[in-house]
């Protein structure tokens, strides 16, 4: 599974206020949710007015962190997003990603990849490639059992005729 | 086997180990009034009105927007209501208070069990050895239907802690230093083990303020093995047998971390970090707008009665907003039958009804912008309180010293 986009660039521990702030919590409606994506980080407004489907977000470690609000990665992928790259993910993000069908990696080192670059990733391998740099990294993938799940359409899908 | 290790190959019904991702069966799944909708639309969407894996061991709390402060939320609690009439699932509305407590006072949980909930503080279940995990909804509305869910075995860190604290000193601030060595990624995706003399000496109260504050450090869980009174506490509560959980002698620790809390002093987070910590000393003299007394972490009644010990016969200074709430409706009984209810209120506190208030923004006594609050909670993102607010997390004697003084205050210098 390849998609390919353009990065944007976020630090370490990127908790769910930031990614989801909580006044929006109550909002049911995926397509509303999908609207304050990011907002809560310093270029949430850049993030989205200019971001474009297929892009990828790449951050450092513990993305994800805090509550364990599903709007987070449902904004993220209602907003176009279609990876996201960290160096570590918190728990509960990386289960919600794998449930909901938000595919994930996990890179050591993202000090290569900047802002902006367009990547070409294989989810299911984990090789990512820098096509703006010419450079390669082998990132880690999930597990077979979270492949399965986010192959199914997700865990709720997945449950219906479990394997 | 560690605790966790154990639990999970119960659960996986085989033999488990750390790294082995599995299928376990849940003893209970919960969700609130916040998120709650949410499941609710995505079972239904895919399940329709097929029946929960079992009416019993689902369970529903409304313990944030409570009473629901604005239409939206009054739909979204209606709906719930809806949903366990039609289920005939467990309902606990919103004049009971936090979640989790609410299920451990009602005897839903017992040592051992695996349960998974809303609220990403489910770990705090820990305190009685329970596996709570704090999961989104979509994990809520699978374990619904199916009453399991997939999980990877975490390795374990052991945490011993020897040594007795000195007055005004305790729980919050043991935990509060804990995590500044291990910061907020230090036990990620880790079950922790507490252990050690001091850890063997707690209350309940103090027990579940350590385990409320291993999300903090980014950890799945932390266990402490229930002693005498936990067990007692349980037993009287629970239906079933009730039995003791604790690791085999031989297990193994991925790491292993020493404190001795003799010589600590009482500690601060500092904005906007929980691992920001330093002595309350470095920081006292810091003005502050306002105080909370509350959460999921110090709203027991022992931390009530913390505060009140200071606040008896003291005014909250001029310009400073006290609030206190109770985690639970058993809690604000006690405190009424006992009277320090009222010695809150002399002091010139808000006491408002039982639940989680101000952990997040949903509840009334959210802050202006630039405002300082100092809080009893366990977080202090930045925004989690209202933009551009800092909040400063303490012990409920530090709380209730600096809101006496209206500004940071050890509380041994009162
Ligand atoms: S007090 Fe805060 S962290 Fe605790 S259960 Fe309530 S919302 Fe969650």
């Amino acid at each position: 599974m390849i998609v390919k986009g353009r990065i944007w660039k976020f630090g370490d521990d990127i908790d769910t206020d930031q990614i989801y702030p909580g006044q929006y919590l109550p909002l049911t409606d995926k397509k509303e949710m999908a609207r304050h994506a990011m907002e809560g980080t310093d270029r949430g407004q850049e993030f989205i007015s200019s971001v474009t489907r297929g892009d990828i977000i790449v951050a450092g470690k513990n993305f994800g962190c805090g509550s364990s609000r599903e709007h987070a990665p449902v904004s993220i992928s209602g907003i176009g997003i279609s990876l996201v790259i960290a160096e570590s993910f918190a728990r509960i993000f990386h289960r919600n990603c794998v449930n909901t069908g938000l595919p994930i990696l996990m890179l050591d080192n993202t000090q290569n990849l900047h802002d902006a670059d367009v990547l070409e990733v294989d989810i299911v391998t984990g090789r990512v490639n820098n096509l703006t740099r010419g450079k390669t990294f082998q990132a880690r993938t999930l597990s077979e059992l979270e492949l399965e799940i986010m192959k199914a359409g997700g865990l709720l899908a997945y449950l219906k005729h479990p394997g | 086997m560690t605790i966790i290790e154990k639990i999970f190959s119960r659960g996986a019904g085989k033999q488990v180990a750390p790294g082995e991702y599995v299928w376990a069966e849940m003893n209970l799944v919960a969700m609130r009034d916040f998120g709650g909708p949410n499941v609710i639309e995505e079972y239904e969407a895919s399940y329709g009105t097929h029946p929960v894996f079992d009416p019993d061991r689902v369970a529903i709390t409304f313990d944030l927007h409570i009473p629901a402060r604005s239409e939206k939320v009054a739909q979204n609690q209606k709906m719930l209501r809806d949903f366990s009439r039609r289920q005939a699932t467990r309902l606990f509305d919103v004049n009971t208070g936090v979640g989790q407590h609410i299920l451990l006072e009602n005897g839903l949980v017992r040592p051992g069990d695996i349960v998974a909930g809303t609220d990403s503080h489910m770990n705090l279940l820990g305190a009685v050895g329970a596996a709570g995990f704090g999961m989104g909804t979509t994990d809520i509305a699978g374990a619904m239907y199916r009453g399991k869910l997939w999980f990877q075995v975490p390795q374990t860190i052991r945490i011993d802690v020897q040594g007795q604290f000195q007055p005004q000193v305790g729980a919050k601030d043991l935990i509060l230093h804990i995590i500044k060595r291990l910061t907020t990624s230090g036990a990620l995706n880790r079950a922790i083990e507490f252990t050690g003399k001091t850890i063997e000496r707690m209350d309940l109260a103090a027990r579940l303020t350590v385990a409320s504050m291993v999300t903090e450090m980014s950890g799945d869980v932390g266990f402490i093995v229930p002693d005498e009174r936990v067990l007692d506490f349980i037993k009287s509560r629970a239906s079933g047998t009730v039995l003791p959980v604790s690791p085999d002698a031989g297990a193994s620790y991925e790491r292993v971390f020493d404190f001795d809390v003799a010589a600590l002093d009482p500690q601060v987070a500092c904005p906007h970090s929980p691992d920001n910590v330093r002595d309350v000393a470095d920081v006292a003299g810091t003005t502050v707008d306002q105080v909370f007394i509350g959460s999921c972490t110090n709203g027991r009644y022992e931390d009530l009665q913390a505060a009140a010990q200071l606040l008896r016969g003291r005014k909250v200074a001029d310009g400073v907003r006290l609030i206190i709430v109770p985690a639970t409706m058993e809690v604000a009984r006690a405190a009424v039958a006992s009277g320090i209810y009222a010695v809150l209120l002399e002091s010139g506190a808000v006491v408002t009804n039982p639940g989680c208030a101000l952990c997040t923004t949903g509840h009334p006594g959210i802050l202006a912008p630039e405002e300082t609050m100092v809080s009893t909670s366990n977080r202090n993102f930045v925004g989690k309180l209202g933009k551009g607010a800092k909040v400063y997390l303490v012990s409920p004697a530090t709380a209730a010293a600096t809101a006496i003084k209206g500004e940071i205050t050890d509380p041994r210098s009162i």
